[in-house]
C-alpha cells in the first residue's frame, strides 16, 4: 500500500477582494488535479516558491484541509472519511515553521507527552514513548527545560519528538528551518535524515532551500498548484533553466558547472555537491 | 559622517546569576557610502551590535561616534541619531500596525515632525526605492504578500532619510523570488541614494554577492574583518566559528587541497564560472 | 521591567516543597491566603511571617526572586498605603490638611494593608516558584472537577491557563522588539500628556494584536494535528498521587490554622499587644 497517494487533488477557496465597486469573489485554486505516489519509507521533497500552493499540500496530508475534488489516500485511508481523521493524523504528523507557535506546553517532555495524551495512550506508555522520542532527536538533557530557552533548532527537534511520540509511519515538514539560522537548520535536517535512515520514517518535506532537497530521494516541484516537475534530485536539478522559471535557485556548483556545460566542457549535468564538483574537475584534469 | 566604535562593551543583566557579555571591547570604523556585511552565529553579539549604533540600548561602556560626537552626550538628540541611523529589525514585517501602506511608512517621517510636503516626498521615494507600485499606497499592509510587506516595512526605516541604513536579515523566511527582490532594493537604495548600509545575514551567498567589507562577530569580539576576498579564503576560520563561506569557495579549497594551482579568494558564481572555465582549458590544452 | 514578573516563572530546585502535591500546595496557598485576613494582632502577622519564611527557607529559592514580584506591584502597594494612611478616619489626628488627615489608626491600617499585600505576593510567588505552570494547571484542573456538572469547563480552563503561561515569556519578547522597532521609527513613549501617551501605545499594541491571533491561528492548527480534540478519552502521562510527604503537609496546614485561631483569641484577651 503507497505511503500518500493522490489522484486529481485540487483545493479551491473563495477569497474576499476589496475593489471599488465593493467586495468580489474570487475562486482561487491552491493546487490543481495533483497526482501523486509516494511510497513507505521514501524521501520526498516538495519544492516551490511561497505561494506555489506546497503548504495547502502538506495540510491535505494531515487532514486539515479537505480536497474540493479528488482524492487523496494516506495508507489507504481516505482523508475525506471523517471518523478516520484521528488515524490520519497518527499515521502522518505534521511539523510546522514556525518553532514558537507550535508547543504548547511549559516544560519540554510536557510538550512531547501531548500528542500521546490526546490519543488516550496509558500513562506509562507515555512516558516510554516520550523518553524513547527525546533520545531519537538527541534532546535528552533538557527534558525538563522550559521550551521558550531554547534555541530555535531545539524547539524544532522537540516538535518533531513531539510528532515521533505518535508513532507515526510518515512525517511531513512544512518549511522546518524556514527561521532557523544556520546551525539550527543544520540540527533539524541532520535529525530528519536520521529519522528517514535510521527509523524507517517515510519524510515529506517542504522546502525552498535547495540545498535541502538534494538529499531527497525523490523531489516534487509545485508551481502555480500544478506539479511541473518530478523525479530524483539530479534529474531534477540538471534543469537549471526551468528550476529559476518557477522562482527557485539551484545550489552554486550546480550553477557553476551547467555555465561550463554551456561553454562545451565535458562535465557530468548532474552535479549537485562540492565533492562531485571537485571529483569532476579532477577527473577532467586526469583524462587530459 | 562617520561611525566610529571606541571599546564598546556590553554586558547584559549585569550584576545577577544572568549576566552575559554580549560585546567585549569592540573597537571599529564605518565609513560614508560604504556596504559592510556583519556576520557571525546567533549570539555572537551582532545583533547588540547593530542595536548600540541606533542608540536603542546604551553601552555598559566604550562609546559611539556619529561624526566625532558620542551619541549618548545630549538625551535630546538621539531621536536625531535614531533618524540619521536607520534599522529595519528582522522580520519587520510584524511592525505594521497602520491602516494602510503610506501611512505605515509615513510613521517614522511624522515622529520626526517634519513638514507635510516633505513627508510626502519621502514616503514616495522610499517606497519607489523598494519597488512598490502605486497602487498599492492605499491598501491594508496585511493584504500584502510576505515580501511585500517586509519591503514595506524597510520604506518605513527608509522614510526617515537614513544617512546609514542598518538591515537584520531582510532575507530571512522568504523564498528565492522574495529574497532576490528585497536584495536589488537594497543594492538600488545603496547605489542610488549612496547611503551607508550595514547588511546583517546568515546567508554568505548573499553577503558575497553585495558587500565591500565584512565584519565577522564571535563571542562578543570581532573575528575578522576585510574584503570578501580576505574573509571567504579563510573557509576553515569560519567553519570553526559556527558559519560558512559561499558553496563556490569550497570548490577552490578542495582544488588547492589537491594540489591544482586555484586562487582561494572566489566567492561569487560569477567569478567562479570564470575562473573555472580557464582553469578546465587549461587542462584540456 | 516586565521581565521582572515572577507570577508563572518556575525556580527548578529539589526541595521538599517542590516535591509536594501541587494540589496540596493549591490548598495550603489559599488557606494561607485567607489566614492573612483573620489576622488582627501584630503577633500574628509575627507568626505568619516566621511560617512564610521557614518555607522559604525549606524551598531553597533565593528570598530574592520572592522579593521581585513585589517590585512590579509596588505601585499598588504604594496607592494602598497612601489611602489608608491619610484617608482614614480615627480619634488621634496627628495631622491635617485640607481633607487630608493622619490617624494613628490610618498608620497602623496603612502598615497593615501593606504588610497583607506584601505577604500575599510573596505567598502566592512560593506557590509558583516551587510548582511547574503544569503541575499547577493539572491541580486546578482537579479541584475544579467537582463543579464540571454545574457547567464549569474545567479542563478547557486549565488549558487556557497553560497556553497562557506557554506565552507569557514569547509575547514579552515579543513586546520588546516591537518596541525597538517602532522607537527606532522614531516613536516616543516617554515623553507627552496621558492621552498622547496612550496614542502612543498603538503602534505596539495593534502588531502585537496581531501576531498574537496569528500565534493563536497556527497553534490551534498544530494541536489540531496532534490529534487535540478536548479532554474526551484524554490521558496524561504523569498522574497526580498523594504520597506520605502530602498528608504531613496537610496535618501541618491544619496546625497552622489552629495557631491562627489560637493568636486571634489571644489578641481578644491581651488586647494591648495589638
Amino acid at each position: 500500500m503507497k505511503m500518500v497517494k493522490a489522484e486529481g487533488l485540487t483545493y479551491e477557496y473563495i477569497k474576499m477582494l476589496e475593489t471599488d465597486h465593493g467586495t468580489e469573489e474570487e475562486k482561487v485554486s491552491a493546487l490543481k488535479a495533483v497526482n501523486l505516489e509516494i511510497e513507505k519509507g521514501e524521501f520526498v521533497v516538495v519544492l516551490g516558491h511561497n505561494g506555489s500552493g506546497k503548504s495547502t499540500f502538506a495540510k491535505h496530508i494531515n487532514a486539515l484541509l479537505e480536497p474540493t475534488k479528488g482524492t487523496l489516500w494516506i495508507k489507504g485511508m481516505n482523508t475525506k472519511n471523517g471518523e478516520l481523521v484521528w488515524d490520519i493524523r497518527q499515521t502522518a504528523g505534521m511539523v510546522f515553521q514556525n518553532p514558537d507557535n507550535q508547543l504548547v506546553a511549559t516544560v519540554v517532555e510536557e510538550d512531547i507527552a501531548f500528542g500521546p495524551e490526546n490519543m488516550g495512550i496509558a500513562p506509562a506508555e507515555i512516558r516510554r514513548r516520550v523518553d524513547e522520542a527525546l533520545a531519537t532527536v538527541r534532546m535528552q538533557k533538557y527534558a525538563t527545560h522550559s521550551p521558550s530557552k531554547l534555541s530555535g533548532g531545539q524547539k524544532q527537534r522537540i516538535a518533531i519528538a513531539g510528532v515521533l511520540a505518535m508513532k507515526p509511519d510518515c512525517i511531513v515538514l512544512d518549511e522546518p528551518t524556514a527561521m532557523l539560522d544556520p546551525v539550527g537548520r543544520k540540527e533539524v535536517m541532520e535529525t530528519i535524515e536520521r529519522l528517514n535512515k535510521d527509523e524507517g520514517i517515510t519524510i515529506i518535506l517542504i522546502t525552498h532551500y535547495m540545498d535541502e532537497a538534494v538529499r531527497g530521494d525523490r523531489v516534487y516541484v509545485i508551481d502555480d498548484g500544478e506539479v511541473v516537475m518530478q523525479g530524483r534530485p539530479k534529474e531534477i536539478f540538471s534543469q537549471v533553466e526551468r528550476l529559476q522559471q518557477y522562482g527557485l535557485d539551484v545550489p552554486q556548483v550546480t550553477e557553476v558547472a551547467h555555465f561550463l556545460r554551456m561553454e562545451g566542457i565535458d562535465i557530468p549535468p548532474d552535479i549537485l555537491t562540492v565533492e562531485e564538483m571537485v571529483g569532476a574537475l579532477c577527473q577532467l584534469k586526469l583524462t587530459t | 559622517m562617520s561611525i566610529k566604535i571606541n571599546h564598546l562593551t556590553h554586558i547584559y543583566n549585569s550584576g545577577t546569576a544572568f549576566e552575559k557579555k554580549a560585546l567585549d571591547d569592540v573597537s571599529l570604523e564605518i565609513r560614508k557610502g560604504e556596504f559592510v556585511g556583519l556576520i557571525g552565529h546567533t549570539g555572537s553579539g551582532k545583533s547588540t551590535l547593530i542595536q548600540h549604533l541606533n542608540g536603542i540600548i546604551p553601552p555598559t561602556q566604550g562609546e559611539i561616534l556619529l561624526d566625532g560626537e558620542n551619541i549618548h552626550k545630549d538625551k535630546a538628540k538621539l531621536k536625531e541619531v535614531r533618524r540619521r541611523i536607520g534599522l529595519a529589525f528582522q522580520y519587520p514585517e510584524y511592525q505594521l500596525f497602520e491602516m494602510t501602506v503610506y501611512k505605515d511608512v509615513a510613521f517614522g517621517p511624522t515622529n520626526m515632525q517634519l513638514p507635510k510636503e516633505e513627508i510626502h516626498a519621502n514616503v514616495v521615494s522610499a517606497l519607489e526605492t523598494v519597488g512598490i507600485a502605486p497602487e498599492l499606497y492605499e491598501k491594508s499592509p496585511f493584504e500584502l504578500s510576505g515580501g511585500q510587506k517586509r519591503r514595506v516595512a524597510i520604506a518605513g526605516v527608509l522614510a526617515m532619510n537614513p544617512e546609514v541604513l542598518i538591515l537584520d536579515e531582510p532575507t530571512a523566511g522568504l523564498d528565492p523570488k522574495g529574497r532576490d527582490e528585497i536584495l536589488q532594493a537594497i543594492k538600488r537604495l545603496h547605489e542610488e541614494r549612496g547611503i551607508t548600509v550595514i547588511l546583517v545575514s546568515h546567508s554568505m551567498e548573499d553577503v558575497a554577492k553585495l558587500v565591500d567589507r565584512i565584519i565577522v562577530m564571535h563571542d562578543g569580539k570581532i573575528a575578522m574583518l576585510g574584503t570578501p576576498k580576505e574573509v571567504f579564503c579563510h573557509v576553515k576560520d569560519l567553519e570553526s566559528m559556527g558559519l560558512a563561506a559561499p558553496q563556490v569557495s569550497y570548490v577552490f579549497t578542495a582544488l588547492k587541497e589537491k594540489g591544482y594551482e586555484v586562487p582561494l579568494d572566489v566567492y561569487t558564481v560569477e567569478e567562479a564560472k570564470k575562473v573555472l572555465l580557464n582553469f578546465v582549458k587549461q587542462v584540456s590544452v | 521591567m516586565i521581565r521582572d514578573i515572577t507570577i508563572g516563572q518556575f525556580y527548578p530546585v529539589d526541595s521538599p516543597i517542590h516535591r509536594l502535591d501541587a494540589r496540596v500546595k493549591l490548598t495550603m496557598t489559599f488557606i494561607y491566603i485567607i489566614t492573612l485576613f483573620m489576622i488582627n494582632s501584630f503577633i500574628g502577622y509575627f507568626f505568619v511571617i516566621g511560617t512564610l519564611l521557614a518555607v522559604i527557607k525549606v524551598s531553597k529559592v533565593p528570598i530574592k526572586f520572592m522579593l521581585k514580584g513585589i517590585k512590579s506591584i509596588m505601585l499598588i502597594i504604594i496607592f494602598t498605603a497612601f489611602i489608608n494612611l491619610f484617608m482614614t478616619r480615627g480619634e488621634q489626628i496627628l495631622w491635617q490638611w485640607g481633607f487630608l488627615s493622619l490617624t494613628l489608626e490610618g498608620i497602623f491600617l496603612a502598615l497593615k494593608m501593606c504588610i497583607r499585600l506584601v505577604l500575599l505576593i510573596i505567598g502566592s510567588s512560593v506557590l509558583t516558584l516551587t510548582t511547574t505552570p503544569i503541575q499547577l494547571t493539572d491541580a486546578i484542573e482537579y479541584m475544579l472537577r467537582p463543579f464540571k456538572k454545574i457547567g464549569v469547563p474545567a479542563h478547557e480552563i486549565a488549558m487556557m491557563m497553560t497556553i497562557a503561561l506557554r506565552f507569557i515569556p514569547t509575547l514579552l519578547d515579543e513586546t520588546d522588539k516591537i518596541m525597538k522597532a517602532q522607537q527606532a521609527r522614531g516613536a516616543d513613549f516617554d515623553t507627552g500628556n496621558l492621552m498622547q501617551k496612550a496614542k502612543s501605545l498603538i503602534p505596539i499594541l495593534v502588531p502585537l494584536f496581531i501576531s498574537a491571533f496569528r500565534r493563536a491561528e497556527e497553534l490551534a492548527m498544530a494541536m489540531e494535528a496532534r490529534c487535540y480534540h478536548g479532554d474526551e478519552n484524554r490521558t496524561r502521562m504523569n498522574r497526580m498521587t498523594m504520597q506520605r510527604r502530602d498528608y504531613h503537609a496537610l496535618v501541618m496546614g491544619l496546625v497552622y490554622i489552629v495557631a491562627i485561631f489560637g493568636l486571634r483569641y489571644v489578641s481578644y484577651l491581651l488586647p494591648f499587644i495589638i
